[in-house]
């Protein structure tokens, strides 16, 4: 469903992406692991049209997305659970949800999805009145999550959603976007651990330096020499 | 004990001001004075009894009515014979004082006494006790001789001013430091419209529409290109347009417009094709006039009730007054809409974070310009108001210190809170309007008969005299002003729950969210 095709993007002079290809199809956990300032934060970006691609293309079920700008592109059904959270600070967790659901012409099922969001996490129900800015850092990563879920979206992008997290709230998180998964949810996952990322997807991409050195199916590059040695600590 | 000394507080500062206007002001001051202390003491204390509270309270209203009227007498006996004034007549002294002080207790109490209701009817009487005093205002103001009103409507200018400003800063976000402008092209608009100088005397009911309408059109073509643009860089542009709109207001004394299509293109065309042409261009305007520089426009023509033919006039403050409050009602309850409508939540969510709004699907530039678009129309509506009201405008009255005002009163009063924002502008605009001219009048009668006649070099006396004078230091007390409230309550006087939560996250209060799928507005 969602197609990226020799992307590559730019900071100024700086070539973050060198021709990225990737595919995520329908009901896909697809991961994207790598070290630091490999491009996964910018492949998503560029997918969610926060930095635009000089050259090549992104789509999604045959709309160009790469020609859109980002407002347009959520409102085809890409919600992302950003990096740093990007929650709003100032609004409650109640109306941080609710803005997740601003661009939904149907809203009857609104409670419902409420209640879901609620019972994947039921940390949030306690905090419903608190501001987003008060809560914890996993609190706010489970917030963002459930953000993006609220947008009913076709494809969740997560972008490393363990970040900062204790190792409990990290296998929680894990849990849930299996289960979200199972729902029928698709996912393009950015994550640093590897081996938990690995361990939920389908398939995966190994990006180095703006571009992608391997790819292949998820127990496939788990038992990848290479990926052991670089990503999953395996002497 | 705290109670007592709040009451001794604002029975000292009460009973300071009636230094200054005298007369019947001592009667309204203490009702005031009652309101504001009632107000503030009840939200001090726990939900109770009102009676019981209304007894708590009552040892510190007379104390604080007691000093009020103290003061009073003071001035009534020793203060107007040290500034030369002639004593007061024994009545004013009389019932003014009586007034006074039973004003000032009989509205602690009550007041304070209404915090004992539940909460829903402790509104409901605030509301219908302040809907009384606002109608009974201007008649008592009349009764009374103070001519406040006057200058009060300068005020409730400035409060809508804000309240339109706050759209912009408030809800939006977005730092708009010329706002003046469109305050400047609702007046121009509307002098244009209707003024003999250029023949014109459309109707003011018709006329403020068309210089909202103008303002709104206006905030639009400014926003379209510079919004695109992030904070600080906003500010600037917004900084530079309101430098040039007065300019351009004052500079607009010889303009020609041509008919492009019979001037230009067809003679254009013909020329092309080698042809001669004498086609009569049709002129619109022809070295017109239109703002007169810098004498400004002026008569302007006022409003005019239909049926009746009442025509307001500048003599008899009171209709101009009730229309208003009129306005300022509508405008109340449009941006209260507004605020809870989807439009407000996208507001306040790129105010939040314009990254994350654009996430949730909500177009950055579409949103800040109707921001910016609903901002100005409010200051059409303002503009509009004002070159009626004093049926003259002048560029000079539009120059950045006008938008820093309109900031200071959204600020002081409470950034994105509406009743903030109109305790803000009475607050500031009382201080400048009344307060300091009252405040120089007094000082310069009260050395002319003390200190001047003591001083034998006529220079420094002439210094003396000509430097105490407080309305020259305005700027200087507004600034003071901005920073003592930015050191001591950031949040303003009456601070927006989201914002006192942030700066005051001990005492974070709860407060009930609306699920969206119940106050929406689909669309």
């Amino acid at each position: 469903m969602l197609e990226l095709k020799d992307v590559h993007t730019y900071y100024g002079n700086i070539h973050a992406l060198k021709g990225i290809s990737l595919t995520v199809n329908d009901g896909e956990i697809v991961t994207l692991i790598g070290s630091n300032g490999a491009g996964k934060s910018t492949t998503l970006r560029t997918i969610q049209g926060l930095n635009k691609p000089r050259s090549g293309s992104v789509v999604l079920n045959g709309v160009e997305l790469h020609k859109l700008p980002a407002h347009e592109i959520a409102a085809l059904g890409v919600a992302q659970s950003p990096e740093g959270r990007m929650i709003f600070p100032r609004m409650t967790v109640m109306e941080n949800l609710e803005m997740g659901a601003y661009m939904r012409k149907d809203l009857t099922s609104f409670n419902d999805d409420l209640e879901h969001v609620f019972s994947l996490f039921p940390r949030l129900k306690e905090r419903v009145t608190q501001k987003g800015g008060t809560l914890s850092g996993g609190e706010q990563q489970m917030l963002a999550m459930g953000r993006a879920l609220m947008a009913k979206p076709k494809i969740l992008l997560l972008d490393e959603p363990s970040m900062g997290l204790a190792p409990l709230l990290v296998e929680l998180i894990f849990d849930t976007i299996k289960q979200l998964n199972k729902e029928g949810t698709t996912i393009l996952l950015v994550e640093q651990n590897a081996l938990m990322a690995l361990s939920i997807a389908h398939r995966g991409y190994v990006l180095q330096t703006g571009e992608i050195i391997l790819s292949d199916s998820a127990q496939n590059l788990k038992n990848d020499e290479m990926v052991q040695k670089s990503y999953l600590g395996v002497e | 004990m705290k109670i007592m000394r709040s009451g001794i507080t604002f029975g000292i500062i009460a009973g300071l001001l009636t230094f200054l206007f005298g007369g019947w002001s001592v009667a309204v001051i203490g009702s005031l004075m009652g309101v504001g202390l009632g107000m503030g003491l009840g939200s001090g204390l726990e939900r109770k009894d009102p009676f019981k509270i209304a007894k708590d309270v009552a040892p510190t209203a007379v104390v604080a009515g007691a000093i009020l009227t103290l003061l009073s007498l003071y001035q009534n006996g020793f203060v107007q014979d040290a500034i030369g004034k002639q004593p007061a007549q024994l009545n004013v002294m009389i019932f003014g004082n009586l007034i006074g002080f039973l004003g000032a207790v009989l509205f602690t109490t009550l007041l304070a006494g209404m915090h004992g209701l539940p909460e829903k009817q402790e509104q409901k009487w605030k509301m219908i006790l302040l809907a009384v005093l606002v109608v009974a205002f201007p008649f008592i103001d009349k009764l009374t001789a103070l001519r406040w009103t006057a200058q009060i409507i300068f005020a409730l200018i400035f409060v809508i001013l804000g309240l339109g400003l706050n759209i912009v800063v408030g809800y939006a976000g977005l730092l708009d430091l010329g706002y003046a402008a469109f305050f400047a092209i609702g007046a121009y608009t509307t002098g244009i419209l209707s003024s003999p100088q250029h023949g014109l005397f459309m109707n003011f009911w018709l006329v403020i529409w068309i210089a909202a309408a103008m303002a709104a059109v206006w905030g639009f073509m400014l926003g379209a290109p510079t919004l695109p643009l992030r904070g600080d860089y906003l500010a600037i542009v917004t900084l530079g347009f309101g430098e040039i709109v007065p300019v351009l207001f004052k500079n607009l004394i010889d303009v020609t417009i041509k008919e492009p299509l019979t001037c230009w293109i067809l003679p254009g065309i013909i020329r092309l094709f080698g042809g001669e042409t004498t086609m009569a261009c049709i002129t619109l305007l022809s070295h017109e006039d239109l703002t007169a520089g810098e004498k400004g426009i002026s008569p302007i023509g006022r409003p005019i009730i239909p049926i009746i033919n009442y025509e307001f006039e500048s003599s008899n403050p009171i209709p101009w007054y009730f229309l208003i409050i009129a306005i300022i009602l509508v405008s109340v309850f449009i941006i209260r809409r507004l605020r809870d409508s989807r439009l407000g939540r996208a507001w306040m969510a790129i105010r939040e974070d314009e990254l994350a709004a654009a996430q949730m699907g909500i177009d950055p530039v579409k949103t800040k310009l109707a921001a910016f678009a609903m901002g100005a129309t409010f200051s059409g509506f303002a503009g509009a108001f004002y070159a009626a009201y004093i049926a003259g405008i002048f560029p000079s009255v539009f120059d950045f210190s006008a938008s820093i005002i309109i900031l200071c009163v959204v600020i002081l009063g409470g950034i994105g809170n509406i009743n903030g924002v109109i305790v803000g502008g009475l607050v500031i605009m009382t201080a400048d309007r009344l307060f300091l001219p009252a405040l120089k009048d007094f000082l310069a009668s009260l050395l002319t008969h003390t200190v001047l006649p003591s001083i034998s070099d006529p220079v420094v006396q002439l210094a003396v005299k000509d430097n105490a004078n407080p309305i020259l230091y305005r700027f200087l007390l507004f600034g003071l002003t901005l920073v003592i409230m930015m050191a001591v309550r950031p949040e303003g006087l009456l601070p927006n729950a989201q914002v006192r939560a942030e700066l005051h996250p001990e005492d974070n209060s709860v407060e009930a969210a609306t699920p969206m799928a119940k106050n929406s507005s689909k669309g």
